[in-house]
């Protein structure tokens, strides 16, 4: 991995050079370096298989340039980026692309400048989300790490009393079926960056480690998940396989439930997972530009039930997935998306804030006057996301969460929700949840795969089986049927991300469900 | 600044790196097999938004990626990518030998934890066996791309203006469009695949792509509406379209006006309000391109059957185990065919696959019987079954997965109108827009851009936000006709793998009829 000194001296040199050229009107330079170092887990003790399946990383670094040039037809816009090549020589080739590809658009107004709603965050409450330990890990490591997740699963499967006297004889426990699905995950990321506006050069340097587990009894039919996630390499200790493991030992012998409404408690994975792929696409400035968003002319307006509240908190001091700057070289904060059931804000980059500012219909699609409104749409969070996480030169930058955080205004505990719902199903964990009438209406599907319980007089009483009931809800009044949210928030990992959404339990009235696939019960 | 990467720069190093995995590799200590892929890929391409362009670039992806078995008392892999750039010519060889040694010592390192757990673990540790390999046809090719236009020649400024031209065409089907995109791209990639078994195999592949979104109003909400078009062709896809069999590809021009017609249409129909009760209901070919991807493609993927995707895009109910499983069983009507084939024509088409096992069409279902799974070496080995060539990745510095690739329901011999006509009630289920699928695929959930209402054989009243519902065997086993009108499409983006890796293929089906449940909003 490139030294950060490296990457500020390419920056720093590159502005220098860009800024140079007769035809640049304005330039931003960012560089960064980084690795996604993954290894995938199969263990299954009924089939063939390696447990640690594939220890893997890619791995790169460059530089990405956007200009506007100065051009007989007017101003023109560009990006352009050159991989493994900090010189100047690998800054002029980017700049060349920047400018061969350079297009009129009448809505570009300038590249990002400070003169926004933001406060830089002082040195004290800079995030310190960087272990040189996990910088330096290299493949040794990454397969300990594969093969610790392993220990801990097998540990946990051989040592339960309840898969010994399920299988008869410790000889015969492979028969049951046991699976270890998941990964570690490894995030290794420098970037700096400076420009026209801003000329200091500013860096940064990230690291994060994600485990995610899954483990099976499949001649039960059960599943359980267990996650992790951090920035320091003493944050991972593989117990998030151990986790799974002992889930999916609980959730032996699920039961079906009929089609209904049902009360239920949404666990911090499906919360995060319907936010996410539901209700956040619809949370971002440049789909109100499009007339995307459910929330079209909302602003200011209740949305969710009072004791709703989500925000994203890229800057918090603390969460592992915090960083003190944009890739747009802004300082990152808090953004209120939903504060106490209204509408308080959404994500933007720098273009397209200045994008709904011009915009002759802006106040009919935010429901107020965008210079009215400038800390609700301010460029909090323009990032360059790398495949699998990370921050990437070869990217233009577009709005992304980093830390998004779903609180309750009331607090309310495990034990209160249950109580709440009364007799409902509490459900762990989803799958494949998505808007499927469109972002705008607000419908979602997605199947129960594991971790869930019926609930009967406000205790968690028998497991759900998992795949055996399809939920069909609308997010818009999910948000509003809340019953209750809980106090404590877990940090869950997302598909080929680094965003981390804290999510709390959530209560919801009147949810749809749906009984699936009885004939598997034959198969 | 006078270098510059080119496809054709792989030829100044294919001898050498040849020449490193098939021999030096094998110096390393216990290395047992290893195999590099290194790519170019020159593509242009330009995106515009309510008639005005907003970006465009004409650029190069240069990467490698490197496998390596090896070990001492047992086997495993390592793995290795990187991306590259115009300075890495001068020191490829090098670059990637330095990737080579990685990924040997991941797989030693992975190889001696993997024999310490078999020991640690007496009762659960027997599962865990060497990473072997099923044989293949060891192949020494090149496979050049298939093009009128090479995309290399087609001036940036000509996709920008394509892409202007379809955001204006799309644009004009209706003043309550309110918001338009379009993109148009056009690259030609070279793959070198290299093995320390003697492979060296060169293929070239053109490709073009176009997409288009319409946003409208509408009395029941906004209402939004995209689709690809593209084929593995020059850029002459876009300018002229397409036509071959059951590939009809309208040029980009026409296949905006269509999107924005057909959103400006459904816009303003009445939300689906869909009976209780399961009802007829006849699929066109654009449907039928998601269901056997999602329903059929997928869980046919060994590595899925397998369990290696039990953290995340799940199992198959196709196998349980090497013992209890659905193969040779009947699990759809007789009437039902569906195969993958990289051989035909269409977006996921080659002649070697990233593993450099030779392209050959896999039966998943033939006359409703559960044929075939689509494998890679390691998988086939498991299995004890023939490599089909199924492993592909999306650039070389990422793992190759078990991929679909032209997968599709075989045509009927049924006039597809003649399925609509013979239905006195039920309704026509035209075109896909978004799945859910359950985990092992046993049932899904997929909307459609329309649904009709049929009436005495006759198509009535438009809804939207309309789809189908069903358990996968039941509706699979409940076709009663398959149409003669086979259509072939693009998908584009079909996502799977950790960091998630975004493949190209192709889907596709004729006109069905089978019996499924409704679903409307909510």
């Amino acid at each position: 991995m490139l030294p950060l000194s490296d990457l500020r001296r390419a920056v720093k040199n590159a502005l220098s050079f860009a800024s140079s050229q007769t035809d640049v009107e304005e330039v931003e330079v960012f560089a960064s370096a980084g690795a996604n170092l993954t290894v995938r887990l199969n263990y299954t003790s009924h089939i063939p298989s390696n447990g640690v399946e594939e220890p893997k990383s890619t791995e790169g670094y460059g530089l990405g340039i956007r200009a506007t040039f100065r051009t007989p037809e007017g101003i023109k816009t560009g990006f352009g980026s050159e991989p493994t090549d900090l010189s100047l020589e690998g800054a002029a080739r980017a700049l060349d692309k920047a400018r061969f590809g350079a297009v009129s658009d009448a809505e570009f107004v300038s590249l990002p400048k400070r003169e926004t709603p933001l406060r830089a965050n002082s040195k004290d409450d800079k995030p310190d989300n960087y272990d040189p330990a996990l910088m330096r890990i290299g493949g040794k490591g990454l397969v300990d790490a594969g093969w610790r997740m392993m220990d801990r699963a097998l540990d946990s499967f051989q040592s339960s009393e309840d898969l010994m006297g399920l299988a008869g004889s410790a000889d015969k426990m492979a028969e049951l079926g046991l699976i270890l699905g998941g990964d570690v995950v490894m995030i290794q990321d420098r970037m700096a960056i400076a420009s026209t506006h801003i000329p200091r050069v500013q860096t940064e340097q990230n690291t994060l480690i994600m485990s995610f587990a899954t483990a099976m009894i499949e001649s039960q039919a059960s599943k359980g998940s267990g996650w992790s996630v951090g920035s320091r390499l003493a944050d991972f200790s593989g117990e998030a396989a151990a986790e799974a493991a002992r889930n999916a030992v609980e959730s032996m012998g699920g039961q079906r439930i009929p089609t209904g409404s049902y009360r239920v408690i949404l666990g911090p994975q499906a919360v995060a997972e319907i936010l996410e792929w539901v209700l956040m696409p619809g949370l971002s400035l440049d789909m109100f530009i499009a007339g995307a968003s459910p929330f079209m002319g909302k602003l200011g307006q209740t949305v969710a039930s009072e004791d709703f509240n989500l925000y994203d908190d890229s800057g918090a001091p603390g969460l592992p997935s915090s960083k003190s700057i944009t890739d747009e070289g802004l300082p990152t904060g808090r953004t209120e998306l939903i504060r106490d059931g209204k509408l308080s804000g959404m994500l933007a980059d720098y273009y397209n804030y200045q994008r709904i500012l011009n915009d002759p219909q802006g106040r009919e699609k935010l429901g107020a006057a965008p210079k009215d409104s400038l800390c609700s749409i301010a460029p909090r969070n323009g990032f360059r996301p790398g495949n699998g996480g990370g921050r990437d030169f070869a990217s233009p930058p577009g709005a992304v969460a980093n830390n998004l955080v779903i609180e309750g205004g009331r607090g309310y505990s495990h034990e209160e929700l249950l109580g709440l719902v009364g007799n409902g199903v509490y459900i762990g964990r989803i799958w494949y949840t998505y808007p499927v009438n469109g972002i705008t209406s607000g419908d979602f599907s997605g199947t129960i795969i594991g971790d869930s319980y019926l609930i009967k007089d406000g205790r968690l009483a028998a497991p759900l089986k998992p795949n055996t009931v399809r939920m069909n809800d609308n997010v818009l009044r999910l948000i509003n049927n809340t019953l209750g949210i809980a106090t404590q928030r877990r940090g869950t990992v997302r598909w080929s991300s680094d965003q981390v959404t804290w999510a709390p339990e959530i209560a919801v009235d009147a949810f749809g469900l749906e009984e699936i696939s009885e004939y598997m019960e034959s198969v | 600044m006078s270098q510059r990467v080119t496809v054709e720069s792989l030829d100044r190093f294919r001898a050498n790196l040849q020449s490193l995995v098939a021999e030096k590799a094998k110096t390393l200590p216990s290395l047992r097999y290893c195999d590099l892929r290194i790519e170019v890929r020159e593509e242009s391409g330009a995106v515009a938004e309510n008639g005005a362009a907003k970006a465009s670039s004409q650029d190069y992806a240069f990467d490698f990626g490197v496998r390596a078995i090896a070990g001492g008392r047992t086997t495993s892999s390592g793995y290795f990518g990187r991306v590259l750039g115009t300075t890495d010519l001068d020191r490829l060889e090098d670059v990637v030998w330095d990737g080579i040694k990685q990924a040997h010592q991941r797989a030693r390192a992975s190889a001696r934890q993997k024999f310490q757990a078999k020991g640690r673990f007496t009762h659960l540790g027997g599962s865990l066996t060497a990473t072997e390999l099923a044989p293949v046809t060891i192949s020494q090719d090149t496979v050049p791309a298939i093009f009128k236009t090479d995309p290399r020649q087609v001036p940036l400024s000509e996709t920008v203006r394509m892409s202007v031209d379809g955001c204006k065409a799309l644009q004009g089907q209706g003043s309550n469009i309110v918001y338009s995109a379009c993109s148009a791209s056009t690259f030609l990639l070279r793959e070198l695949f290299l093995s320390s078994d003697g492979a060296d195999i060169d293929q070239s592949f053109a490709q073009t792509e176009g997409f288009a979104i319409a946003i409208c109003t509408g009395e029941h909400g906004n209402y939004e509406l995209y689709d690809f078009t593209g084929h593995q062709r020059g850029w002459e896809v876009l300018t002229q379209g397409y036509s071959n069999g059951p590939i009809i590809l309208p040029n980009f021009t026409d296949f905006c006006k269509k999107l924005g017609a057909d959103a400006v249409e459904v816009s303003a129909a009445p939300p689906l309000k869909p009976p209780e009760k399961e009802v007829t209901v006849v699929t066109n070919p654009h449907f039928n391109t998601l269901l056997v991807h999602e329903v059929v493609g997928h869980p046919s993927e060994l590595d899925r059957a397998l369990k290696y995707e039990t953290g995340y895009a799940g199992r198959s109910w196709f196998l349980k185990d090497l013992q209890e499983n659905q193969l040779g069983k009947q699990i759809a009507s007789p009437l039902v065919t569906a195969y993958s084939d990289p051989n035909i024509e269409g977006y996921g088409s080659f002649k070697y696959d990233h593993e450099g096992t030779p392209a050959r069409r896999a039966y998943i279902l033939r006359d409703g019987v559960l044929e075939e799974f689509l494998n890679n070496r390691q998988t086939a080995a498991i299995m004890g079954v023939e490599p089909n060539g199924s492993a592909r990745s999306t650039e070389a510095q990422l793992v190759p997965l078990i991929r679909m690739t032209n997968t599709i329901f075989a045509a009927g011999e049924q006039d597809p109108q003649s399925i609509i006509s013979e239905v006195a009630d039920g309704y026509y289920i035209d075109g896909h827009r978004t799945p859910s699928i359950a985990e092992s695929r046993e049932n899904f959930r997929i909307t459609a851009v329309k649904v009709y209402e049929i009436k005495n054989g006759q198509l009535g009243q438009l809804y939207r936000d309309g789809g189908i519902t069903s358990d996968s065997r039941d509706y699979f086993m409940s076709i009663d006709a398959v149409g003669n009108d086979l259509r072939v499409n693009p998908i584009p983006n079909c996502g799977k793998g950790q960091p998630m890796q975004a493949k190209r293929m192709s889907n596709g089906g004729p006109t069905m009829r089978g019996v499924a449940r409704l679903t409307g909003p909510g």
